[in-house]
């Protein structure tokens, strides 16, 4: 297992619209471990292969409080449809920045196939409705802030790479400013 | 997707404050289940203890704003709507940010047909505040956030104190840390916290306290992972100063968990008295056993209640007992804000016997000539002076040595037995000592 980094936004890497599975072997088995293992270091409630810059379309979850119910989708599709929810989102590929969002349905149903490569279907409602919506999008090369609005989202871009640029370089030892 | 946004934060901190104020849930184990870690963990745990210490003057203001019956309103609701206003009157969050999260937290919860009356409320508060405000204040429970009953006991019992005593209990507490006198003197565990970029003074009574500045998470302190430190408020410290071990007693902690002044008496004797610590909780007594081990000291643990003897005593006398009994725990409002709420007068006659009988059954455990040091965190008399009248009014052979033991001590009024700290007083919890010897 593998911790991997995640990409970080406006990076147009997260822009590409992932494959599908043809079969889930081994090395497909070993992406969902090194993402789940990527999602429980970032302490995100789920990760798509896109933010790991492998373009398939695998993606998990775990939306449970005490970190305990791994989810894993493969070749994950939306079925149905209801309703519609507003809730706040954020993204470990877009770090600090949260928003409210009406763009996700309110309950779902998911077919995909599970580790093992079996197929399931799911029905899905609340965090973890919301959740598959938006790592879904990732596999589609979509972000929530695309839902926000163009003025938002360049702030955001400026934010987040102002932040990038001041980040002291790994290794690095912050030195202490003389005390005048 | 990342977990628990600025909205989700104020959403689980409402959770958290309906499961106290609706269901008389205690906040540290509700906050011991939360997984959050990092800055949302402080944010959710600061949001919680300030509206819980502010609840009842949020709630009046509540009550003035709101345009329907309040009680009419979900439990979660309400909570959510107090902790938006708690961040209003703290000034911690930028008011729009506060005012918009605590709206887009109504939705989280589920509440998306009151999110505009969640908005049109925190609005008029910030339109009407000074009003509002001038208006609830004028009570001084409700200024203090404190329960009626509390108020009324407390100027009954400490007459012009009380309102020090109140405005004490909403302070942010001090850590207070317990110098190991087995691993270093306080002097030089001052000057390691000072190198470590700490404040750190000592108290003037208790003679291995300091007060460590910034309050921080106390695994980052120097001295704490190798047991030379310990956390425990200096109030309690002076337990150790009035029970007065030697190495080579027999000592009873009858009421031990989580074992701070069973460690305590073991370190002032170099590890050299007989310490028998008791609780009545298989838990707690988990608790004494982990400090115990952390320090690398040794007692015999029990799980036994004090009053059945014939469970646990050997028959031989102890030279001293101490005897920390359950109570309000009024004199550590400051610490646990939660017990404003949960705390009801009428627990008080029944803690008030309980504690009787415990220091009935105590007393039956000392050997003559031996001290038995009765204790609390309540600032109260009918759970400290009145007990322990009515214990030396009935018992041949007690003497109250608490005043001649504190002679360099605050003064006291001499018509009481025992020595009451009030909260705040020299920067301690609140805590009451009666120190009671057995005549020969």
């Amino acid at each position: 297992m593998a911790k991997l980094t995640i990409l970080e936004y406006p990076d147009p890497r997260l822009r590409t619209k992932a494959q599908p599975v043809e079969a889930v072997d081994d090395s497909v088995r070993r992406l969902v471990e090194d993402l789940l293992e990527t999602m429980y270091e970032a302490k995100g409630v789920g990760l798509a292969a896109t933010q790991v810059n492998v373009h398939q379309r695998v993606l998990v979850t775990d939306v449970s409080a005490d970190r305990t119910d791994p989810r894993v989708f493969v070749n994950p599709q939306i079925i149905e449809r209801e309703g519609s929810t507003e809730a706040e989102e954020g993204c470990l590929s877009v770090p600090g920045i949260f928003d409210t969002l009406r763009a996700r349905s309110e309950k779902i149903r998911v077919r995909a196939l599970d580790r093992a490569g079996v197929p399931f279907e799911l029905e899905a409602d609340g965090l973890l409705a919301v959740c598959i919506q938006h790592e879904i999008d990732h596999l589609d090369g979509k972000l929530f802030v695309d839902y926000l609005s163009e003025l938002k989202r360049n702030r955001i871009r400026k934010k987040l790479e102002k932040e990038r640029r001041d980040r002291v370089p790994v290794g690095a030892t912050p030195t202490r400013s003389p005390v005048l | 997707m990342s977990p628990a946004g600025p909205a989700q934060l104020r959403a689980g901190a409402a959770r958290i404050v309906a499961e106290v104020v609706a269901h008389g849930r205690s906040l540290d184990e509700l906050l011991a289940a939360e997984p959050d870690e990092g800055s949302a963990r402080g944010l959710k745990r600061s949001l919680c203890y300030g509206t819980l210490r502010w609840h009842f003057r949020l709630a009046a203001v509540l009550d003035a704003l709101a345009s329907r019956p309040p009680d009419q309103l979900h439990p979660q609701l309400r909570a959510l709507i107090e902790v938006g206003l708690y961040q209003l009157l703290s000034g911690e969050t930028a008011p729009h940010a506060a005012v918009s999260e605590t709206v887009s937290a109504a939705r989280a919860l589920g509440f998306d047909k009151a999110a505009g009356f969640v908005n049109a409320v925190l609005r008029r508060f910030q339109r009407e505040q000074a009003d509002l405000l001038h208006a609830v204040d004028r009570d001084l429970a409700l200024r203090t956030s404190h329960p009626r009953w509390f108020v009324d006991a407390l100027r009954r019992d400490r007459g012009e104190a009380a309102g020090a005593v109140l405005e004490a209990n909403n302070a942010h507490p001090p850590l207070w840390v317990r110098v190991n006198r087995m691993r270093g003197d306080p002097d030089a565990a001052v000057a390691a916290l000072i190198a470590a970029g700490f404040g750190a003074t000592r108290h003037p009574l208790a003679p291995d306290a300091l007060h460590v500045e910034p309050p921080t998470d106390v695994r980052s302190l120097p001295g704490f992972v190798d047991g030379r430190l310990s956390i425990q408020d200096a109030a309690a410290q002076l337990a150790v100063e009035l029970l007065a071990p030697a190495p080579g007693e027999r000592i009873l902690d009858a009421c031990a968990a989580p074992g701070g002044k069973t460690c305590h008496v073991l370190e002032r004797t170099a590890g050299a008295a007989a310490v028998t610590a008791l609780d009545v909780s298989p838990a707690r007594i988990e608790r004494v056993r982990e400090n115990l081990t952390r320090l690398g000291l040794e007692a015999e643990l029990q799980m036994a209640d004090v009053a059945a003897t014939s469970g646990w005593w050997d028959g031989r006398p102890f030279d001293r007992v101490l005897l920390d009994v359950p109570c309000s725990a009024t004199g550590v409002i400051r610490r646990h804000p939660d017990i404003k709420i949960l705390r009801r007068a009428k627990d008080i006659p029944n803690l008030a016997r309980r504690q009787a009988e415990l220091l009935e059954a105590a007393w039956k455990l000392v050997r003559p000539g031996g001290r038995v040091l009765y204790t609390s965190c309540s600032v109260l008399s009918a759970e400290n002076e009145r007990v322990v009248a009515g214990f030396l009014g009935k018992t041949h052979g007690a003497r109250d040595l608490t005043a001649e033991l504190t002679t360099g001590w605050p003064a006291r009024a001499a018509d009481a037995p025992g020595y009451q700290v009030l909260p705040g007083e020299t920067g301690m919890d609140g805590f009451y000592y009666a120190c009671l010897g057995k005549s020969l």
